[in-house]
């Protein structure tokens, strides 16, 4: 049998690569987890769509609530609707995800950002929460 | 003179081996290979969970075994008179021929296409002879009906 | 290798896990950045963006390349344990894709997925079963056929082949079968996909409806859009592969039952046996991350924390493929003949153009969540 067994899979069985890919997932999401929310001390928001930046709402050494606005953005939104594809230019505005302090402005009202790229807001979250 | 036969499912490769051996009074040794590389045959199959690859290789490597000891009896019904004796091993079906092939054979001795195993997807005969040590008789084999 | 400790088994991952690793690094980092300022037949980036070449058909494509050309077929001795561990970097990022979906989310979706997938599935392996009937096939191989196109390829098959006692040269067959028509599709979809001005959710639709191998919907799904993201050809693409997945156990008892049903000797055939030895297990972790996701455990939507886990899960995925690439056998598959090639051909093709209909005549293009 172990002849037949041997090396099948860099586990023992599947059943055991299975057991080990669910543990290993677990432990990847933990330390992400744990990581954003006691290791880094701050967090820079970046530009999540490409768009114009059309409004700041903090002020730098502000402190803000989960929930409060930070920033919108002028974006084109794309939707499926009754199977035509819709493109509106639309003010969209992003939250803050976490308590925490606003430690920098960089983006500037006018500013054409791209998704992922430019820094626009740098914050600070509270110890033991998700920015 | 000493000879290698190569065992798949052709039975001309038998007959002209032992037909060789006989007219030049050699040793014949068969060498039967069962298949190991029917893991990474289907190493692709990456959403296969928990038993599934596992209940497949087991069921391989038993039809592999009675394929071996089926092919055993027909080679010592065969072969009788003449000296030699029947190898199996488990492994890479080229890599194991060629690695017999190197113990100091004259002549290597199989059909052509090579079906053992899973060689019936590669090409044996050019894997085979990549650095032979010996000349090789290659036996067409028979079309399958 | 049965002799090495713990520290020998991790050292010999490392040489073939530092070529997956490092492939992919390079391809995101700097080729496909560089590929996406190239302007050809003036279009700037029309390598990424007209012919889907991303980072993952990429990393698929140079894990074939390795296989094939660099290492002359097979892997060698030095590199195999690193390459083993593909299945459990995609198993990893399957898990992971759990974190794109909330229960309701899935309800929503779940239905007309498990509607599709339950029609497709025995439709397909029924279609089959008759099929090799008509073609004079051996009733062990319209089994594993109708197995391997009706649920998900590869695994289905290799699932079904010992209940039914298949021939190992009629199951090499039918792999190489199944492999061919799978990689053909996960090329090819993308640009039918652009070409129809397909949505993500009718794209992820079709693709897990329509292609045989569960392994190669992910790849077509990320090879039209290679975002990780709710809403994204991928999201929904796997939540058909995950209903897929389960319902094998279900498929290899019906088709056991079917082959023995008709056979002088007699095999008792029970489902429970089967769900407990065939149930894949790491679809548990896939609910778990899910639960997670739906206990808003991993951070709020478009926060910074979860676009670390789907940007982990990115390179998971991606690695994973690398060595997807290199268990690709080109020569193996151009073997491919016989009855389960033209059972292949006719129930895969059937299957993949009857989803493309059916997906845009019934599937609306704005997706459910």
């Amino acid at each position: 049998m172990s002849d037949k067994k041997k090396s099948l899979t860099v586990f023992k069985t599947d059943r055991h690569e299975d057991i080990a890919a669910i543990i290993a997932s677990a432990i990847i999401v933990a330390i992400v987890l744990i990581y954003m929310a006691f290791v880094v001390p701050s967090v820079n928001l970046n530009a999540q769509q490409d768009g114009k930046l059309t409004e700041v709402f903090v002020a730098e050494g502000a402190t803000v609530k989960k929930g409060d606005k930070l920033y919108s953005l002028e974006v084109v939104k794309k939707k499926w609707k009754d199977n035509v594809m819709e493109e509106k230019h639309v003010i969209q505005e992003f939250t803050a995800k976490a308590n925490g302090k606003v430690l920098k402005i960089a983006g500037k009202i006018g500013d054409k950002v791209k998704k992922d790229k430019g820094l626009i807001i740098q914050l600070s979250h509270q110890r033991g929460t998700l920015p | 003179m000493k000879i290698l036969l190569a065992l798949d499912d052709n039975p001309r490769s038998l007959a002209e081996a032992l037909r060789l051996a006989r007219e030049r009074g050699a040793t014949l040794n068969a060498l039967f290979v069962i298949d190991s590389t029917w893991e990474m045959f289907t190493g692709h199959d990456w959403l296969s969970g928990c038993n599934s690859r596992i209940g497949f290789l087991e069921y391989m490597h038993t039809t592999e075994e009675e394929t071996a000891a089926a092919t055993a009896i027909a080679f010592k019904k065969e072969v009788e008179g003449i000296p030699g004796e029947l190898l199996t091993v488990t492994g890479d079906v080229a890599e194991e021929i060629r690695r017999e092939a190197e113990k100091g054979y004259d002549l290597l001795v199989m059909s052509s296409p090579f079906t053992r195993g899973l060689e019936m997807m590669r090409d044996t005969v050019a894997r085979v002879t990549k650095k032979l040590p010996c000349d090789i008789f290659l036996v067409k084999a028979e079309p399958k009906k | 290798m049965e002799d090495k400790n713990i520290f020998g088994k991790l050292l010999a991952i490392v040489p073939g896990l530092a070529i997956m690793v490092g492939t992919l690094f390079v391809l995101r980092v700097y080729v496909e950045p560089w590929m996406s300022q190239v302007t050809l037949f003036g279009y700037k980036g029309w390598l990424v963006k007209v012919m889907s070449l991303n980072y993952i058909v990429m990393s698929i494509l140079l894990g074939m390349f390795y296989r094939n050309v660099l290492f002359g077929g097979k892997i060698p001795g030095w590199a195999e344990d690193g390459f083993r561990t593909t299945r459990l970097f995609i198993k990893i990022g399957v898990i992971m894709l759990g974190s794109l979906y909330t229960f309701d989310k899935l309800l929503k979706v779940g239905g007309v997925a498990i509607t599709l997938i339950v029609a497709f599935v025995f439709g397909t392996a029924i279609f089959i079963l008759w099929l090799g009937k008509r073609l004079n096939a051996d009733r062990s191989v319209s089994s594993v056929m109708a197995a391997a196109c009706g649920v998900c390829g590869v695994s289905a098959s290799v699932a079904t082949a010992p209940g039914v006692r298949a021939k190992p040269v009629d199951l090499a067959l039918c792999i190489a079968t199944i492999l061919g028509f799978g990689i053909a599709s996960m090329f090819v979809s993308p640009y039918i996909g652009k070409l129809l001005n397909m949505s993500d959710y009718q794209f992820g639709a079709w693709v897990g409806t329509g292609i045989l191998n569960s392994g190669q919907v992910l790849a077509t799904c990320l090879a039209f859009n290679p975002i990780f993201a709710p809403g994204t050809a991928v999201a929904y693409g796997e939540i058909w592969n995950v209903v897929r997945v389960i319902s094998i156990p279900f498929v290899v008892f019906f088709i056991t039952a079917w082959y023995w049903k008709n056979e002088a000797a007699v095999e008792r055939v029970s489902l429970s046996s089967i769900i407990a030895s065939k149930f894949p297990i790491f679809v548990i972790g896939f609910v778990g991350m899910t639960a997670l996701s739906s206990l808003h455990i991993l951070g709020a939507e478009g926060s910074e924390t979860l676009r670390v886990i789907r940007e982990v899960m990115a390179w998971v995925f991606g690695v994973g493929l690398v060595g997807l690439g290199a268990y690709i056998d080109v020569r193996e598959i151009k073997a491919a003949g016989g009855t389960p090639l033209k059972i292949g051909l006719i129930a895969g093709l059937l299957k993949y153009l009857l989803a493309l209909i059916i997906i845009l005549a019934f599937i609306p293009k704005e997706g459910a969540f």
